[in-house]
């Protein structure tokens, strides 16, 4: 899966994360009389991330992960917590509000 | 990458997995530039101003630094004083009206530290996936795991919102004001913030209000605070509290598990998002953070402090609502000081009721594949809008049925909401540390250090207020 991901992605994270994509595309030098023209897409795309757009992020998504046995465990567990400790509480209001009545 | 299996099966792009690459230069430009949306070009117009502030803080450092931070505060700042809600308010003024001052003072500052630890996590899954928190639960774990997830959020948001109702109607009552119309007002404040169609408009009208959560500053000035106290309890953590260590170990772990709960890492993710947040910007959303935890610690000492009079009178504040307060206080800091502290307890119920709202309907959103911004018109989105009025007015109109069990869920809600807190904690940590998720921006040693001792001790609290509350009860 890694393989898959690939490089690239990383990469890309990577550099954007220290911001070493070419400053200008990244962030158009914005100067006081630049008021951007939104209605041309280029514009609009120069100003977005790729993963930003709508189209792109309902077309693209992190694929499921592989849940380790320690991970299944921890979150069957901290289910079986909620749910047990839930009806607990319910029954322990129902019968401190019916008492105080 | 394998996809799950609520992926769409089309890849028109021909990418199988997100990339953060800048669309424009990116091999997918031609394809997306027939396809921008009113959210597109709304979140790409908040980029160009950022980009324009930027450019001003090469020419004048001071003036466009601050021009950068102004526009990226927002999401950190609202959550923090979100979670300074009615409840939290009205349990600060119970602590300072039973305790005084004292070791309750530096202990909500570090509440608020571990918040902060929180919450920064939930800034940097934002700006570098640019998905919501469920969006990623559901990409990431899957539907199973996912559906559990959203469950708990969406029972403990709606609890909680009726609780907020309870607040603005009880912060009005004060005033003579008429719970149908005080309930009324709050959902016409909510209705307002989100007509606007704007992510922007939103978040700083919201913000507008949420800096009236300071009403608790000038009411604590009016209460004459020894602020030479105040300094030693910060110091010293002393004097501790006293009485029942049964009751005093109840309420130290409530601060606890209700400085974080779900619908902050909910909320703050997709807010941050929803600014459209990049990577470079994760150093003004730990700004942004941090100053909401200030602010809310700041504003939540005050409300102990405006309480502290109860305190030396000896008056058992520990069944007391909002308008209580406000009428016990009014002989002791006035009628100006129990006013502010009224309208305090309203504002805290109507900002909390608007992040909460929109907090179930960005996950309502992001789970379903529907528009989940607020950059979208109500037309083009009106399911997640529906989501976000419906759930308000739903717990609006629960406040006003006659003999409904609003007892029983103020009783509820905060243990709810301290036992959802674990398996969102542990969704949040096993994220944050994916590296196919977060690339570069995982958590490092210290970070992890840091946020595993927090989500020890908010779950060790989760659980011991929940046994703790269950034996009480029982």
């Amino acid at each position: 899966m890694k393989r898959q991901l690939g490089s690239k992605v990383d990469d890309v994270k990577s550099s954007n994360a220290k911001t070493k994509i070419g400053e200008k595309a990244f962030e158009p030098d914005a100067g006081p009389a630049a008021k951007p023209d939104l209605k041309h897409p280029d514009v609009v795309l120069s100003l977005l991330e790729a993963d930003q757009v709508v189209a792109a992020k309902q077309r693209m998504h992190f694929g499921q992960r592989k849940l380790s046995l320690g991970v299944r465990v921890l979150l069957w567990g901290l289910r079986i917590y909620v749910v047990a400790m839930l009806v607990i509480v319910l029954i322990s209001a129902f019968q401190a509000i019916h008492s105080a009545r | 990458m394998k996809k799950s299996e609520n992926h769409s099966p089309a890849q028109p792009f021909g990418l199988a997995h997100p990339t953060t690459d800048v669309a424009a230069a990116s091999p997918l430009a031609r394809d997306l530039a027939g396809l921008l949306t009113h959210e597109d070009v709304d979140r790409a117009r908040d980029r160009w101003r950022v980009s324009r502030a930027r450019w001003a803080e090469r020419r004048s450092k001071i003036f466009g630094r601050f021009s950068v931070l102004w526009l990226l505060v927002g999401p950190g700042v609202l959550v923090f004083l979100g979670e300074n809600d009615a409840p939290s308010m009205l349990s600060y003024s119970a602590t300072g009206a039973r305790f005084g001052i004292g070791f309750f003072i530096p202990f909500v500052v570090l509440t608020f530290a571990m918040g902060l630890v929180v919450q920064e996590m939930t800034v940097r899954l934002g700006a570098v996936t640019h998905r919501g928190h469920a969006e990623l639960i559901f990409d990431r774990f899957g539907r199973f795991w996912g559906f559990f997830a959203m469950g708990d959020l969406m029972i403990g948001n709606f609890l909680t919102l009726v609780t907020e109702f309870i607040g603005i109607r009880a912060g009005l009552g004060f005033f003579g004001i008429r719970p149908v119309v005080a309930v009324g007002v709050g959902l016409a404040v909510v209705f307002a913030a989100i007509t606007t169609g704007r992510y922007w408009t939103w978040e700083r009208i919201t913000m507008g209000l949420a800096i009236f959560n300071a009403l608790f500053v000038p009411a604590a000035i009016l209460a004459h605070p020894d602020w030479g106290a105040v300094g030693r309890s910060l110091v010293t953590w002393t004097p501790l509290p006293h009485g029942n260590s049964f009751d005093v170990l109840l309420l130290i772990l409530a601060d606890i598990g209700a400085t974080v709960t779900p619908w902050m890492i909910f909320f703050q993710q997709s807010a941050v998002v929803d600014k459209g947040m990049q990577p470079r910007d994760i150093g003004a959303g730990r700004f942004d953070t941090t100053l909401g935890a200030v602010l809310a610690a700041a504003f939540g000492i005050a409300a102990i402090l405006a309480t502290v009079p109860l305190f030396h009178h000896g008056i058992d504040a520990s069944q007391f609502e909002a308008a209580q307060f406000a009428e016990a206080l009014e002989p002791r800091i006035g009628h100006v000081g129990a006013a502010l502290f009224a309208l305090g307890i309203f504002e805290a119920g109507i900002v909390a009721a608007i992040a909460i709202a929109t907090s179930s309907a960005y996950a309502f959103g992001e789970v379903f594949h529907t528009g989940h911004s607020l950059n979208r018109p109500l037309r083009d989105a009106w399911p997640f809008y529906s989501t976000l009025l419906g759930s308000a007015c739903a717990a609006a109109a629960l406040v006003l049925i006659p003999h409904a069990p609003l007892e029983f869920i103020i009783l509820i809600v905060n243990v709810i909401a301290v036992l959802a807190m674990p398996p969102a904690l542990a969704f949040l940590l096993l994220l944050v540390n994916d590296r196919e998720v977060m690339g570069d921006q995982v958590n490092g040693f210290w970070e992890n250090a840091a946020a595993i001792a927090v989500t020890v001790v908010l779950i060790c609290a989760g659980l011991g207020f929940g046994v703790a509350t269950v034996i009480h009860m029982s």
